[in-house]
């Protein structure tokens, strides 16, 4: 099947690639653009793991495919941090120690960072019900509330 | 307690930059030049005879480099311990979703392409799924040549679908119920349950020039892996090389050699390196899940609340296959008569062959069954006595010079004051609203023991490498690793890097599991920072011609003795000419004499019209040695304690004509951060703990008892108990309709 070029921004930078009409966004990401960020873990939209930005929402880029990505603006976990240091909430997570397998963390870390693009002084209840579309094993989860938490005061105090 | 600098602080994991920032790779993540996708085709049946495999229009497919059947893999079996896996099926499937061919192909699209035009006919068999059909003496055999299996501990007598039994017990049974003025007989079952760790199976294999088998795999125990491999395929251990990668959580289910020997052979045909990642589907029905479990418990106490008897019977349905546990049957199973002084016990457990998806390793792999079980069953004798459970475990809890019930005894036992400090933070006894209850559950996990290298390279920048041949699964035994150097060289954490070894590097790592992580890593760690300190101030005494026995290591620089004379540490290491570097081989099988108690009281409400349970609050209280970071202990107690909420609640793998039906976690629950209520924890100091720091493990007793906590819990607020797990709306309104019957 003849391939599509597709037109894009990740992360800031515009990018150009071919991809297969069927492809994913998370394979284009990860086996075209070398991306690997973005985790696979179930691959059918239920564990979050390959959570990335698009447009300003988040989607789970196993659902989408590459062909969608035409025109959008896409920030991926490799974005988040920039040449000044780590984003807040990467910060927060580390202090916090709100990570261990760290295959969940890229997916936890882009949904929070949409959580508090939107909402900058979320209630425990809301990063609660925001958060329920990532799924964590290993940490039980009250480390990562706390870390958002931390990482939205932290952004406050620095406005 | 002793001052440490670095030891007992909330240091950020050594992986965590890697982690937070996407770029740590985990098997999945890795590209080779010219590597091939592996895919399997599995089958549809439980049971059934393959008549014919056809492959010929999948050899045809351009992109295709491999097409491999039963009869490519004839004769090889592999396991932990257990050789009886086949890569590939030969004359029949004994579950669904058993591999019976595979392909390598240039992109995913072709493999799957590939697999589906192969052409398998069968013939269906009969199936049992049932553990207790499959015991029978007519059932037929899953197995008929189990007798001829490497790794089977002992030979059957006669060949049935039991294949491995283990016992435990004391005293004389019959005298113990004859003292007893009651005697109780239950029966519990508990579900086939996933690990749900989010990085499904992966691995990568490659034979390179030299003929050098070089591996990536989502594997916690490379070097057992290797000797597992070798065995199988029948070459040189040295000819494999494991090499390190993350691996994106475990919790026992990470150990088993799962498509490795297999991909080897797709490796082998294709001359190409071959990656093979499971799809979720694939690791929820055909992976190695908690062996789900029948318990029987019959037990008899005196009027004023004395354990007399105990006599347990745990039937662990095995699946097809036994080759995923390492030990052949499950050890834990003997925690169903817990740390309690019954004086007149036998446990019995045994593993049953079936047509089902075959079980593997699971956080403390037999105890949440038996401890569901058991604790189950103390609640219900103490309230048909009268006694209130709180009261009746610690008449009946290990105190010290006391042996447990399986004939283990401990020094330093906090057994009682563990409960006692969970039973004041849940504030039992108080007060409670109407159809709201209660309830406790204890477990007792000992640190496992093995063996492991730590290596220590100072670096010329002043900084030092540390280089272990564990592979963190996500448990911190990097972070460990770094803390222990870090704290013997007078270093803060940033200046040690973790860099894990490949398995040329030294001659065996136990791997992560058992909770020995801890145990087994800070010991060895000590040692090679020891070893590697003891060079330092060698140098530091060349360079400036000091005695050597009189320097002391403080603040990056070696003083002369007590005096203000110093030399900087980066400058001993920069002009000492030769590499300053302390390795060390820690081999710890010890059999301790510590434990770790762990006491758990779940707060439920249950609305008695639709038998929803609403969890309301969780305490986990643990005796502990020396934490050597109190925020990754907390992360191992929470996680714990959030999967046992899953194994109690929620979590069932349904398995309806030999089939798992729910295959996606949209369908297999687990828990998500909305679910998780209030989890308070305490830690109850004990003195007697295992090397230089006093340690305890934490990873495995932190979910054993959830279950039981729940379940008795419901019991409390309602009246009615659910003898099987998952607890769900729909069991607890049937228990309720015929409790009103």
């Amino acid at each position: 099947m003849a391939k599509l070029h597709v037109e894009t921004t990740i992360n800031g930078e515009s990018t150009e690639i071919l991809v297969d009409p069927q492809q994913s966004l998370l394979e284009t990401l990860r086996d075209g653009l070398m991306l690997t960020g973005a985790k696979e873990g179930c691959n059918d939209g239920n564990c979050g793991a390959c959570t990335v930005i698009m447009d300003g929402r988040t989607v789970n880029s196993c659902l989408v495919l590459g062909a969608e990505a035409q025109d959008a603006d896409i920030t991926t976990i490799e974005g988040l941090a920039t040449p000044r240091g780590l984003h807040p909430l990467q910060q927060a997570f580390l202090e916090n120690a709100a990570l261990q397998c760290g295959i969940c963390t890229p997916g936890f870390l882009i949904s929070s960072k949409s959580l508090l693009d939107s909402n900058p002084n979320p209630s425990e209840e809301e990063v609660r019900f925001w958060l329920a579309g990532n799924l964590c094993r290993c940490t039980g989860y009250d480390k990562i509330v706390r870390a958002v938490l931390d990482a939205a005061k932290e952004m406050k105090a620095g406005n | 307690m002793i001052s440490y600098n670095v030891i007992g602080q909330p240091i950020v994991r050594s992986d965590g930059f890697e982690k937070v920032t996407g770029r740590a790779q985990y098997t999945g993540d890795l590209k080779l030049p010219g590597m091939l996708w592996g895919k399997v085709l599995r089958s549809p049946f439980a049971h059934a005879r393959i008549i014919r495999v056809d492959t010929s229009r999948a050899v045809g497919l351009p992109g295709v480099h491999a097409v491999l059947t039963g009869d490519d893999t004839r004769g090889v079996r592999y396991g932990r311990r257990l050789f009886d896996v086949p890569p590939l099926a030969e004359e029949r499937v004994l579950f669904a979703g058993e591999r019976v061919a595979a392909v390598a192909a240039e992109s995913m699209e072709i493999a799957q392409n590939a697999i589906d035009l192969i052409e398998v006919e069968y013939d269906p068999l009969p199936a049992i799924a049932d553990p207790l059909e499959s015991m029978k003496g007519d059932a037929f055999l899953l197995h008929p040549d189990v007798n001829d299996y490497v790794g089977l501990p002992k030979k059957l007598e006669k060949v049935s679908n039991v294949f491995v039994t283990n016992t435990w017990g004391k005293g004389e049974l019959d005298t113990g119920f004859a003292q007893a003025d009651h005697i109780l007989e239950r029966t519990y079952t508990t579900p086939l349950v996933h690990q749900a760790y989010l990085e499904p199976h992966s691995c990568v294999v490659f034979i390179d020039e030299d003929q050098r088998i070089q591996i990536w795999a989502a594997n916690k125990a490379p070097f057992a892996l290797r000797q597992q491999l070798a065995a199988a395929i029948g070459v040189d251990e040295d000819r494999i090389r494991l090499n390190p990668t993350y691996i994106g959580g475990d919790f026992g289910g990470k150990g088993s050699p799962m498509d490795v020997p297999l991909v080897y052979f797709l490796a082998l045909h294709s001359k190409r390196p071959v990656r093979m990642v499971m799809d979720y589907v694939e690791e929820f029905t055909a992976a190695n899940p908690r062996h789900p479990s029948v318990t029987t418990v019959r037990s008899g106490v005196l009027n004023d609340g004395t354990l007399t008897a105990w006599e347990a019977r745990i039937i662990f349905n095995s699946g097809a296959y036994g080759g995923f546990k390492p030990g052949v049957n499950l050890g834990g199973a003997r925690d169903v008569a817990g740390p309690y002084k019954i004086p007149h016990t036998f446990v019995e457990a045994i593993q049953v062959y079936t047509n089902s998806v075959p079980g593997g390793h699971m956080r403390g792999p037999g105890e949440p069954q038996g401890i569901f079980a058991g604790e189950s069953h103390l609640d219900e004798i103490a309230r048909i006595l009268g006694i209130d459970p709180l009261e009746f475990r610690l008449k009946n809890l290990v105190g010290e010079g006391d042996v447990t019930a399986t004939g283990s005894l401990y020094r330093d036992v906090k057994a009682k004051e563990t409960l006692e400090a969970a039973s004041m933070a849940a504030r039992y006894g108080s007060p409670l609203a109407m159809n709201v209850g209660r309830g406790m559950a204890m477990g007792a996990r000992a640190p496992g023991g093995g063996e492991t290298h730590v290596g220590v390279i100072f670096q010329k920048d002043g900084t030092v490498v540390a280089r272990t041949p564990i592979l963190d699964q996500g448990t911190g035994t990097y972070t460990t690793v770094n803390q222990v150097v870090a704290e013997e060289l007078g270093l803060s954490s940033d200046k040690v890097q973790i860099i894990p070894w490949n398995t040329d590097a030294v001659s065996f790592d136990t791997g992560i599991g058992g909770s020995r992580g801890t145990r087994v890593a800070s010991q060895a760690a000590y040692a090679a920072a020891q070893n590697a300190k003891q060079e330092l101030l060698r140098a530091a005494s060349e360079i400036r011609g000091w005695d050597p026995s009189n320097l002391v290591l403080k603040d990056n620089k070696v003083y002369k003795g007590n005096t203000e004379d110093y030399i900087d540490f980066d400058f001993v290491v920069q002009n000492c000419g030769f590499d300053i570097q302390g390795t060390s081989g820690i081999e710890d099988r010890e059999q301790l004499t510590v434990t770790a108690f762990c006491a758990q009281i779940a707060e439920v409400a249950v609305d008695v019209e639709t038998g929803q349970i609403k969890l309301l609050r969780f305490t986990s209280a643990h005796d502990v040695g020396q934490v050597l970071n109190p925020i990754g202990h907390q992360g191992q107690i929470n996680g714990g304690v959030v999967q046992g909420i899953g194994y109690a609640l929620m979590e069932e793998l349904e398995v309806e004509d030999g089939r798992v039906s729910n295959v996606t976690f949209g369908d297999y629950k687990i828990p998500t951060m909305a679910d998780i209520p209030e989890l308070r924890t305490v830690l109850v100091q004990s003195k007697n703990g295992v090397g230089p720091y006093n340690i305890k493990g934490i990873g495995e007793n932190t979910n054993t008892a959830v279950a039981a906590a729940i379940a008795n819990a419901v019991e409390d607020a309602i009246g009615v108990r659910v003898y099987s797990l998952p607890i769900t709306a729909e069991k607890v309104l049937a228990a309720l309709r015929e409790s009103n019957v």
